[in-house]
Protein backbone atom coordinates (compact mmCIF):
# COMPACT_ATOMS: atom_id res chain seq x y z
CA UNK A 1 0.00 0.00 0.00
CA UNK A 2 2.65 2.36 0.85
CA UNK A 3 4.70 1.19 -2.28
CA UNK A 4 1.44 2.71 -4.46
CA UNK A 5 0.53 5.38 -2.38
CA UNK A 6 4.10 6.95 -1.51
CA UNK A 7 4.36 9.60 -3.79
CA UNK A 8 0.92 10.63 -2.58
CA UNK A 9 1.74 10.55 0.61
CA UNK A 10 4.64 12.26 0.44
CA UNK A 11 2.84 15.12 -1.54
CA UNK A 12 0.52 15.18 1.07
CA UNK A 13 3.21 15.89 4.12
CA UNK A 14 4.43 18.42 2.34
CA UNK A 15 1.68 20.20 2.45
CA UNK A 16 1.53 22.65 5.76
CA UNK A 17 -1.27 23.33 7.44
CA UNK A 18 -2.33 26.65 8.07
CA UNK A 19 -0.83 28.46 11.48
CA UNK A 20 -3.34 29.51 14.00
CA UNK A 21 -4.37 33.34 14.04
CA UNK A 22 -2.28 35.83 15.76
CA UNK A 23 -5.70 36.48 18.15
CA UNK A 24 -5.12 32.49 19.48
CA UNK A 25 -1.65 33.32 20.16
CA UNK A 26 -2.00 36.70 21.92
CA UNK A 27 -5.11 34.50 23.87
CA UNK A 28 -2.57 31.94 25.00
CA UNK A 29 0.25 33.95 25.56
CA UNK A 30 -2.30 35.80 28.12
CA UNK A 31 -2.93 32.71 29.88
CA UNK A 32 0.57 30.87 29.96
CA UNK A 33 2.44 33.92 30.45
CA UNK A 34 0.55 34.43 33.83
CA UNK A 35 3.04 35.48 36.78
CA UNK A 36 3.37 32.83 38.58
CA UNK A 37 5.94 31.82 41.45
CA UNK A 38 9.48 31.52 39.48
CA UNK A 39 9.67 28.46 37.79
CA UNK A 40 8.48 26.54 40.28
CA UNK A 41 5.38 25.23 37.59
CA UNK A 42 7.01 22.44 35.54
CA UNK A 43 8.65 21.16 39.33
CA UNK A 44 5.23 21.32 40.45
CA UNK A 45 3.56 19.37 37.72
CA UNK A 46 6.20 16.77 37.70
CA UNK A 47 5.81 15.99 41.23
CA UNK A 48 2.42 15.64 40.99
CA UNK A 49 2.62 13.39 38.32
CA UNK A 50 5.02 11.36 40.72
CA UNK A 51 3.37 11.48 43.42
CA UNK A 52 0.14 10.39 41.20
CA UNK A 53 2.33 7.54 40.01
CA UNK A 54 3.38 6.57 43.58
CA UNK A 55 -0.10 6.12 45.13
CA UNK A 56 -2.40 5.56 42.97
CA UNK A 57 -2.64 1.97 43.78
CA UNK A 58 -3.61 3.16 47.25
CA UNK A 59 -6.04 6.03 45.60
CA UNK A 60 -7.75 3.55 43.31
CA UNK A 61 -8.85 1.17 46.14
CA UNK A 62 -9.57 4.01 48.09
CA UNK A 63 -11.78 5.61 45.04
CA UNK A 64 -13.60 2.46 44.37
CA UNK A 65 -14.21 2.11 48.52
CA UNK A 66 -15.85 5.61 47.87
CA UNK A 67 -17.90 4.63 45.12
CA UNK A 68 -19.49 2.05 46.79
CA UNK A 69 -20.52 3.77 49.42
CA UNK A 70 -21.66 6.50 47.08
CA UNK A 71 -23.44 3.42 45.26
CA UNK A 72 -25.09 2.13 48.68
CA UNK A 73 -26.45 5.41 49.64
CA UNK A 74 -27.87 6.52 46.59
CA UNK A 75 -29.60 3.12 46.09
CA UNK A 76 -30.99 3.42 49.40
CA UNK A 77 -32.84 6.56 48.34
CA UNK A 78 -36.08 6.84 47.83
CA UNK A 79 -36.86 7.34 44.32
CA UNK A 80 -33.83 6.13 43.05
CA UNK A 81 -33.96 2.44 40.59
CA UNK A 82 -32.79 -0.44 42.13
CA UNK A 83 -30.14 -2.48 40.13
CA UNK A 84 -32.34 -4.03 37.48
CA UNK A 85 -32.01 -7.56 35.88
CA UNK A 86 -31.54 -6.68 32.71
CA UNK A 87 -29.33 -4.21 30.44
CA UNK A 88 -31.53 -1.83 30.27
CA UNK A 89 -31.29 1.65 31.78
CA UNK A 90 -34.50 3.07 33.46
CA UNK A 91 -35.22 6.32 34.51
CA UNK A 92 -35.50 7.55 38.44
CA UNK A 93 -39.17 8.78 38.98
CA UNK A 94 -38.99 11.71 41.24
CA UNK A 95 -41.02 11.96 44.43
CA UNK A 96 -43.22 14.10 46.23
CA UNK A 97 -40.67 14.28 48.75
CA UNK A 98 -38.46 16.29 46.60
CA UNK A 99 -38.24 19.92 47.32
CA UNK A 100 -39.97 21.88 44.80
CA UNK A 101 -38.22 24.84 44.92
CA UNK A 102 -34.57 24.09 43.36
CA UNK A 103 -31.76 25.50 44.73
CA UNK A 104 -28.17 27.11 42.82
CA UNK A 105 -26.81 24.19 45.37
CA UNK A 106 -29.42 21.92 43.52
CA UNK A 107 -28.51 23.21 39.67
CA UNK A 108 -24.88 21.48 40.39
CA UNK A 109 -25.97 18.20 41.79
CA UNK A 110 -26.32 15.24 39.89
CA UNK A 111 -28.95 12.83 39.93
CA UNK A 112 -29.04 8.80 39.42
CA UNK A 113 -30.81 7.93 36.48
CA UNK A 114 -29.94 4.69 36.10
CA UNK A 115 -28.56 1.61 37.56
CA UNK A 116 -28.09 -1.66 35.91
CA UNK A 117 -26.03 -5.12 36.22
CA UNK A 118 -25.27 -7.38 33.66
CA UNK A 119 -24.58 -10.90 34.33
CA UNK A 120 -21.08 -11.94 32.83
CA UNK A 121 -20.25 -15.20 34.07
CA UNK A 122 -21.83 -17.37 35.95
CA UNK A 123 -21.21 -21.40 36.88
CA UNK A 124 -21.98 -24.50 39.13
CA UNK A 125 -19.30 -25.21 41.61
CA UNK A 126 -20.69 -28.24 42.58
CA UNK A 127 -22.44 -30.12 45.68
CA UNK A 128 -22.08 -28.67 49.29
CA UNK A 129 -23.10 -29.67 52.64
CA UNK A 130 -25.74 -27.23 54.57
CA UNK A 131 -24.74 -27.51 58.46
CA UNK A 132 -28.03 -29.32 58.80
CA UNK A 133 -27.16 -32.28 56.41
CA UNK A 134 -28.66 -31.01 53.41
CA UNK A 135 -27.41 -30.67 50.33
CA UNK A 136 -26.85 -27.95 47.96
CA UNK A 137 -25.73 -26.48 44.74
CA UNK A 138 -22.88 -23.39 44.77
CA UNK A 139 -23.49 -20.90 41.99
CA UNK A 140 -20.26 -18.38 41.42
CA UNK A 141 -21.99 -15.67 39.52
CA UNK A 142 -19.87 -12.52 38.34
CA UNK A 143 -21.99 -9.09 37.32
CA UNK A 144 -20.85 -5.71 35.90
CA UNK A 145 -23.21 -3.07 37.51
CA UNK A 146 -22.87 0.21 36.14
CA UNK A 147 -24.66 3.34 37.84
CA UNK A 148 -25.04 6.70 36.03
CA UNK A 149 -26.01 9.82 37.22
CA UNK A 150 -26.86 12.99 35.19
CA UNK A 151 -26.78 16.51 35.74
CA UNK A 152 -29.97 17.42 34.83
CA UNK A 153 -29.35 21.52 34.19
CA UNK A 154 -25.43 20.84 32.19
CA UNK A 155 -26.81 17.46 31.23
CA UNK A 156 -23.14 16.05 32.19
CA UNK A 157 -23.41 12.57 33.29
CA UNK A 158 -21.05 10.37 35.53
CA UNK A 159 -20.97 6.49 35.22
CA UNK A 160 -19.58 4.30 37.25
CA UNK A 161 -19.07 0.65 36.37
CA UNK A 162 -17.84 -2.60 38.65
CA UNK A 163 -17.77 -5.84 38.91
CA UNK A 164 -19.18 -7.65 41.59
CA UNK A 165 -19.27 -11.46 42.46
CA UNK A 166 -22.03 -13.33 43.51
CA UNK A 167 -21.97 -16.75 45.39
CA UNK A 168 -25.69 -18.73 45.82
CA UNK A 169 -25.96 -21.93 47.63
CA UNK A 170 -29.22 -23.59 45.77
CA UNK A 171 -31.02 -26.38 48.17
CA UNK A 172 -31.12 -29.25 46.14
CA UNK A 173 -34.25 -30.61 46.13
CA UNK A 174 -35.13 -34.50 45.55
CA UNK A 175 -39.19 -34.88 44.33
CA UNK B 1 9.20 16.54 26.42
CA UNK B 2 11.39 19.41 26.70
CA UNK B 3 11.29 21.12 29.84
CA UNK B 4 11.14 24.93 29.57
CA UNK B 5 8.82 26.67 31.99
CA UNK B 6 9.23 30.41 30.01
CA UNK B 7 7.23 31.69 26.90
CA UNK B 8 9.58 30.39 24.84
CA UNK B 9 9.15 27.22 25.41
CA UNK B 10 5.07 27.10 24.76
CA UNK B 11 5.22 30.14 21.85
CA UNK B 12 8.07 27.72 20.25
CA UNK B 13 6.53 24.28 20.71
CA UNK B 14 3.18 26.21 19.71
CA UNK B 15 4.84 27.24 16.35
CA UNK B 16 5.89 23.39 15.69
CA UNK B 17 2.28 21.75 16.37
CA UNK B 18 -0.23 24.37 16.64
CA UNK B 19 -1.16 24.54 12.38
CA UNK B 20 -1.27 20.58 12.86
CA UNK B 21 -3.54 20.65 15.83
CA UNK B 22 -5.90 23.02 14.50
CA UNK B 23 -5.99 21.10 11.15
CA UNK B 24 -7.31 17.93 13.56
CA UNK B 25 -9.49 20.42 15.62
CA UNK B 26 -11.41 21.49 12.39
CA UNK B 27 -12.34 18.56 12.14
CA UNK B 28 -14.46 18.27 15.08
CA UNK B 29 -15.73 21.76 14.85
CA UNK B 30 -18.23 24.00 13.29
CA UNK B 31 -16.00 27.02 12.37
CA UNK B 32 -12.54 27.83 12.34
CA UNK B 33 -12.82 29.83 15.27
CA UNK B 34 -14.61 26.79 17.43
CA UNK B 35 -11.30 24.94 16.19
CA UNK B 36 -9.06 27.98 17.43
CA UNK B 37 -11.09 27.77 21.02
CA UNK B 38 -11.18 24.13 21.02
CA UNK B 39 -7.21 24.12 20.25
CA UNK B 40 -6.69 27.15 23.14
CA UNK B 41 -8.47 25.10 26.09
CA UNK B 42 -6.57 22.00 24.87
CA UNK B 43 -3.31 23.15 24.58
CA UNK B 44 -3.47 25.22 27.82
CA UNK B 45 -4.81 21.77 29.36
CA UNK B 46 -1.76 19.46 28.27
CA UNK B 47 0.55 22.95 28.93
CA UNK B 48 -0.52 23.25 32.46
CA UNK B 49 -1.71 19.39 33.81
CA UNK B 50 -0.52 17.32 31.29
CA UNK B 51 2.90 17.64 29.82
CA UNK B 52 4.72 16.10 32.98
CA UNK B 53 3.51 13.10 32.21
CA UNK B 54 5.71 11.62 29.63
CA UNK B 55 5.33 9.86 26.51
CA UNK B 56 4.35 11.28 23.42
CA UNK B 57 2.76 14.88 23.62
CA UNK B 58 1.38 14.42 19.86
CA UNK B 59 -1.26 11.84 20.41
CA UNK B 60 -1.55 13.33 23.90
CA UNK B 61 -2.59 16.81 22.52
CA UNK B 62 -4.68 14.87 19.92
CA UNK B 63 -7.22 13.54 22.49
CA UNK B 64 -6.96 16.59 24.29
CA UNK B 65 -8.31 18.61 21.21
CA UNK B 66 -10.83 15.87 20.41
CA UNK B 67 -12.24 15.77 24.31
CA UNK B 68 -12.35 19.61 24.22
CA UNK B 69 -14.22 19.45 20.76
CA UNK B 70 -16.75 17.08 22.41
CA UNK B 71 -17.26 19.09 25.62
CA UNK B 72 -17.75 22.31 23.46
CA UNK B 73 -20.64 20.24 21.51
CA UNK B 74 -22.24 18.24 24.57
CA UNK B 75 -22.56 22.43 25.80
CA UNK B 76 -24.43 23.26 23.13
CA UNK B 77 -28.10 23.20 23.24
CA UNK B 78 -29.19 19.89 20.94
CA UNK B 79 -27.15 17.38 22.41
CA UNK B 80 -27.63 14.85 19.62
CA UNK B 81 -27.73 17.18 17.04
CA UNK B 82 -24.57 18.74 17.47
CA UNK B 83 -22.61 15.15 17.89
CA UNK B 84 -24.13 14.42 14.35
CA UNK B 85 -22.57 18.23 13.57
CA UNK B 86 -19.20 17.35 15.24
CA UNK B 87 -19.17 14.13 13.35
CA UNK B 88 -19.76 15.82 9.92
CA UNK B 89 -18.00 18.83 9.59
CA UNK B 90 -16.77 19.59 6.32
CA UNK B 91 -13.70 21.48 6.99
CA UNK B 92 -15.49 25.16 6.94
CA UNK B 93 -14.34 28.12 6.75
CA UNK B 94 -10.47 29.58 5.29
CA UNK B 95 -7.84 27.37 3.65
CA UNK B 96 -6.62 24.54 5.61
CA UNK B 97 -2.95 24.53 3.89
CA UNK B 98 -0.41 27.28 3.80
CA UNK B 99 0.00 28.41 -0.39
CA UNK B 100 2.88 26.41 -2.56
CA UNK B 101 5.43 27.52 -3.97
CA UNK B 102 4.31 25.78 -6.98
CA UNK B 103 1.48 27.53 -7.20
CA UNK B 104 -1.67 28.02 -5.16
CA UNK B 105 -4.07 25.97 -7.69
CA UNK B 106 -2.19 22.58 -6.59
CA UNK B 107 -3.29 23.66 -3.54
CA UNK B 108 -6.61 24.47 -4.07
CA UNK B 109 -7.42 21.55 -5.79
CA UNK B 110 -5.69 19.40 -2.93
CA UNK B 111 -7.90 21.03 -0.39
CA UNK B 112 -11.48 20.78 -2.70
CA UNK B 113 -10.40 16.96 -3.23
CA UNK B 114 -9.96 17.04 1.23
CA UNK B 115 -13.29 18.03 1.52
CA UNK B 116 -14.82 15.77 -1.04
CA UNK B 117 -13.97 13.15 1.59
CA UNK B 118 -16.19 10.90 2.99
CA UNK B 119 -15.99 12.24 6.80
CA UNK B 120 -14.69 8.75 8.07
CA UNK B 121 -11.91 9.05 5.79
CA UNK B 122 -10.79 12.08 5.64
CA UNK B 123 -10.43 12.25 9.27
CA UNK B 124 -8.02 8.98 9.45
CA UNK B 125 -6.06 10.28 6.63
CA UNK B 126 -5.51 13.96 8.52
CA UNK B 127 -4.89 12.13 12.17
CA UNK B 128 -2.64 10.01 9.59
CA UNK B 129 -0.65 12.21 7.91
CA UNK B 130 -0.47 15.40 10.11
CA UNK B 131 -1.46 14.05 13.17
CA UNK B 132 1.60 11.71 13.02
CA UNK B 133 -0.45 8.78 14.68
CA UNK B 134 -0.06 5.43 14.19
CA UNK B 135 -3.26 3.22 12.69
CA UNK B 136 -3.45 1.72 16.57
CA UNK B 137 -3.46 5.64 17.83
CA UNK B 138 -6.36 6.23 14.97
CA UNK B 139 -8.22 3.44 16.19
CA UNK B 140 -8.28 4.79 20.06
CA UNK B 141 -9.70 8.27 18.87
CA UNK B 142 -11.52 7.29 16.62
CA UNK B 143 -12.92 3.72 18.43
CA UNK B 144 -12.29 2.17 16.24
CA UNK B 145 -10.52 -1.07 15.17
CA UNK B 146 -6.97 -0.19 13.49
CA UNK B 147 -7.43 -2.32 10.60
CA UNK B 148 -11.15 -0.16 9.63
CA UNK B 149 -8.41 2.81 9.81
CA UNK B 150 -5.82 1.19 7.59
CA UNK B 151 -8.85 0.40 5.26
CA UNK B 152 -9.69 3.99 5.30
CA UNK B 153 -6.66 5.49 4.94
CA UNK B 154 -6.21 3.25 2.00
CA UNK B 155 -9.85 4.57 0.46
CA UNK B 156 -8.61 8.11 1.06
CA UNK B 157 -5.42 7.86 -0.71
CA UNK B 158 -7.24 5.63 -3.82
CA UNK B 159 -9.66 8.62 -3.72
CA UNK B 160 -7.32 11.24 -3.70
CA UNK B 161 -5.44 9.71 -6.33
CA UNK B 162 -8.34 9.83 -8.91
CA UNK B 163 -9.31 12.98 -7.57
CA UNK B 164 -6.24 14.90 -8.45
CA UNK B 165 -4.21 15.59 -11.51
CA UNK B 166 -0.74 14.29 -11.33
CA UNK B 167 1.14 17.14 -9.87
CA UNK B 168 3.74 19.60 -12.59
CA UNK B 169 6.88 18.27 -12.13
Amino acid sequence: MNDDFSDLEAELKRMRPCAPSPELQARLAATLDRPTTPAAQPASIDRAAIFWRSWRWVLWPAAAAAAVALALVVTHQPGVVAPSAGPAAQPVAKTAAEPIAATQADADLYKPVSAENVLCDSRDEGLITLDDGTAAHRVFQRYLDTYTWRNPHTNASLRWTVPRDEVRVVPVRAY
Amino acid sequence: MEDLPDHASWSKWFERYGPRLLLCARQWTRTLADAEDVVQEAFVRFWKHQRGLGGEPLPLLLTSVRRAACDRARGESRRTAREEQVADHEFEGGTLFEPLREGDDRRAEIEAALRGLPVEQRKVLVLKIWGELTFEEIARQLDIPANTAASRYRYALATLRKELTAPVP
